[in-house]
């Protein structure tokens, strides 16, 4: 396999959770939930997933588990936001707190404290007959984990949705005008809760898949700030499912050339290079922000009874 | 907020006031307890650890004052932007500089006496922070990046400046870790008493106080108040702002520049990796526990600190992992803004919240108070 390749396949696998989170973020976004607790998400999805992993012995029932999870806190958020009217942002950074705690505290408590953490087996590749046979395109695409074939054909799911459904219009109404969807029949408090448990669960999984792929175990902190980065990709991304996906493929580009210029000592400390997906991240959210289409409702909450929201 | 609801705020007895920060403790504590319970442990045993460790022992009451500095000059750095209705999310990357460049200082001016080069330190370590957060404070200002986004991504960049300090520029080659080595004896803070305090508590103390102050009798804090509630209104009214959301988030940063200066000058001695523990996570839960309330922050940050001393406490007592006070602390927070809610709920019948203007800016993610957000009590300083 040709240096290239063996590039361009690194970049795919770590755009998956890249994909997972920040489609996530980006469905119940649109329905108006914006869910800041992403970093806690990925971190107990890591956690939950590794653990579940390990003990059935299934790395699928990881990341169902990792999903149900996640959707539980989904549920908590939509449900306070949208019948409470909590503030987003507060309870999402609540949730956030609340997910790193219990991701650390599941590992203290299932495996305790050992020099020698025990190991998942990284997931396998599939490789696609025929397709995976075509140079640089086949070993990139075409001979992955299932999760990279999931996040992309989810991605291309969601968009078909969101853009060319009625249901998937529904949808994006609710982020846009709630009021106005509201008087078309469209259920708001429903919307805003399902939206806000699927991404919730799409953020869990997207942290299951890093012991999966990369270490084997758990670590605190193995998120690394991709959930943050998931944020700003949303925005990146215009909140729309194709944008997203070649966002990620940016983002993820930076990171594996991080790490690879690490390892192979380029003439500049490997530090600096470390900053660089985060650096080009405040760089290119420059330009994101500028053309971003943010859904109107965004982080707000939903009074029907208010005359004046909406 | 609406008068009223400040009124009965205000004339409330303390009582009153008290009772959702009691019924969100002990709810917090309940569940605490059954988790416990569950894993096999005595919850009053562990309990009894975690609130009495502080005060058992002097040793244990140094060391809440000393936790207590950092965690409320890092509540300060993230309610005073939060006041202006800004979400500095960056205080571990502003404590990182601030305890870059108060390092800095100490090392390369090391043969100063102590008058000049530790006022000197702490004041590098407060620009540094203040730096810091201006670079995300001028993005927001200029570019309309997301102060959120911007302060969070600075924080991993700090991260590895920090490394590069620690284990390129000034090494210290025996640690093992990446560390510096150590800053002048000039550099250091005194210390009072035994076993010794050192002085950075009534450096924080004063800044409390003066903080306090100026939020509620200074024009700017005025002004920062006006934009927090209503951002609108405060322009319509000429308060420029932009200038005021930048300050704040600047002066946050200076804060929490403040808290990293303090912990190389009276803890650590020299800048090291993790010398911003998980400062951010709890200066952000005691920010939004005290409600933005720079007056409330500093007696938060104590109750805080006794949770988090006793807590490695309990895990020596009673082996309940002390991880479970991060979703204490969640859960205080958590079952907080419930308790507000249904108390709004209760007292209020039929009044709405005010409108909201509905620009992009505003709706990516940033709380503006409603009388059920619990921002709307930034109104009290």
């Amino acid at each position: 396999m040709s240096e290239l390749t063996n590039f361009l396949a690194l970049v795919v696998t770590a755009m998956v959770p890249y994909v997972f989170a920040s489609q996530g973020t980006m469905l119940s976004g649109r329905a108006g939930v914006f869910n800041v607790s992403q970093e806690g998400m990925l971190t107990l999805g890591a956690a939950v997933g590794f653990l579940v992993s390990l003990k059935v012995g299934s790395n699928a029932a990881g990341i169902i588990a990792a999903g149900l999870v996640g959707a539980l806190f989904g549920l908590v958020l939509a449900a306070v936001t949208t019948y409470l009217r909590l503030d987003q942002f507060v309870v999402g950074l609540a949730l956030f707190f609340l997910a790193l705690g219990a991701a650390s505290l599941l590992y203290r408590v299932v495996i305790g404290v050992t020099m020698s953490p025990p190991l998942i087996p990284l997931l396998q590749k599939w490789r696609i007959p025929l397709l995976a046979d075509i140079p640089v395109v086949g070993p990139v695409l075409f001979h992955q984990d299932p999760m990279v074939y999931l996040a992309l054909i989810g991605s291309a799911a969601l968009w078909w949705f969101l853009f060319r459904t009625d249901a998937g219009m529904r949808l994006r109404s609710v982020g846009e005008n709630p009021k106005a969807a509201d008087s078309l029949g469209i259920n708001v408090a429903s919307t805003r809760l399902w939206t806000g448990i699927v991404g919730s669960a799409l953020m869990a999984i997207a942290g299951a898949y890093l012991p999966m792929v990369y270490s084997g175990t758990y670590t605190d902190g193995m998120a690394a700030g991709r959930g943050w980065l998931a944020i700003a990709l949303t925005f990146f991304g215009g909140w729309r499912p194709q944008f997203i996906v070649a966002g990620a493929a940016f983002f993820a580009g930076m990171e594996v050339l991080a790490l690879r210029s690490q390892v192979a000592g380029i003439g500049i400390p490997h530090q600096f290079v470390a900053m660089l997906p985060y650096v080009a991240t405040l760089l290119v959210m420059i330009f994101a922000f500028r053309w971003a289409r943010v859904p109107a409702f965004l982080g707000r909450n939903y009074d029907r009874e208010s005359r004046l929201v909406g | 907020m609406t008068s009223g609801a400040a009124i009965r705020y205000r004339t409330g007895s303390a009582l009153r006031a008290l009772a959702p920060y009691l019924a969100a403790i002990v709810a917090a504590f309940v569940v605490a307890g059954v988790v416990i319970a569950m894993l096999g442990h005595d919850p009053f045993v562990a309990f009894r650890s975690v609130l009495t460790t502080s005060f058992a022992t002097s040793f244990g009451l140094v060391e809440t004052f000393t936790k207590w500095v950092p965690l409320t000059l890092m509540a300060l750095a993230f309610a005073i932007p939060l006041g202006a209705g800004r979400f500095n999310i960056g205080g571990e990357g502003q404590l990182i500089l601030g305890a870059t460049a108060a390092t800095a200082i100490g090392i390369t001016l090391s043969g100063l006496p102590m008058p000049l080069l530790l006022p000197l330190g702490l004041i590098a370590g407060v620009l540094g922070g203040g730096v810091w957060a201006g670079i995300a404070a001028w993005l927001m200002s200029r570019f309309h990046i997301n102060e959120i986004l911007s302060t969070v991504l600075l924080n991993f960049v700090s991260f590895q400046l920090l490394d590069y300090i620690a284990s390129q520029v000034w090494p210290d080659v025996g640690a093992g870790f990446p560390a510096t080595v150590k800053v002048g004896a000039g550099a250091m803070l005194p210390t009072v008493g035994r076993p010794a305090l050192h002085i950075g508590v009534f450096i924080t103390a004063a800044v409390v106080v003066i903080g306090a102050i100026l939020m509620r009798r200074s024009a700017p804090g005025f002004e920062l108040r006006a934009v927090g509630i209503n951002e609108r209104a405060a322009k319509v009214h000429g308060i420029r702002t932009a200038r005021i959301a930048v300050g704040a988030v600047i002066v946050g940063g200076m804060a929490a520049g403040l808290a990293g200066a303090i912990e190389v000058a009276g803890v650590h001695g020299n800048l090291l990796e993790g010398i911003q523990s998980n400062y951010l996570l709890l200066g952000i839960i005691i920010g939004l526990i005290a409600r933005g309330s720079v007056a409330l922050v500093p007696f938060v940050a104590f109750g805080i600190s006794i949770l988090e001393i006793g807590a490695s406490a309990m895990q020596r007592t009673a082996q309940v992992p002390a991880e479970l006070v991060l979703i204490v602390e969640g859960l205080i927070l958590l079952f907080l803004l419930l308790s507000d809610v249904l108390a709004t709920r209760w007292q209020r019948s039929g009044r709405k919240r005010p409108p909201r203007p509905a620009t992009a800016r505003q709706a990516t993610g940033r709380a503006h108070a409603g009388p059920d957000s619990i921002t709307a009590m930034e109104a009290q300083p």
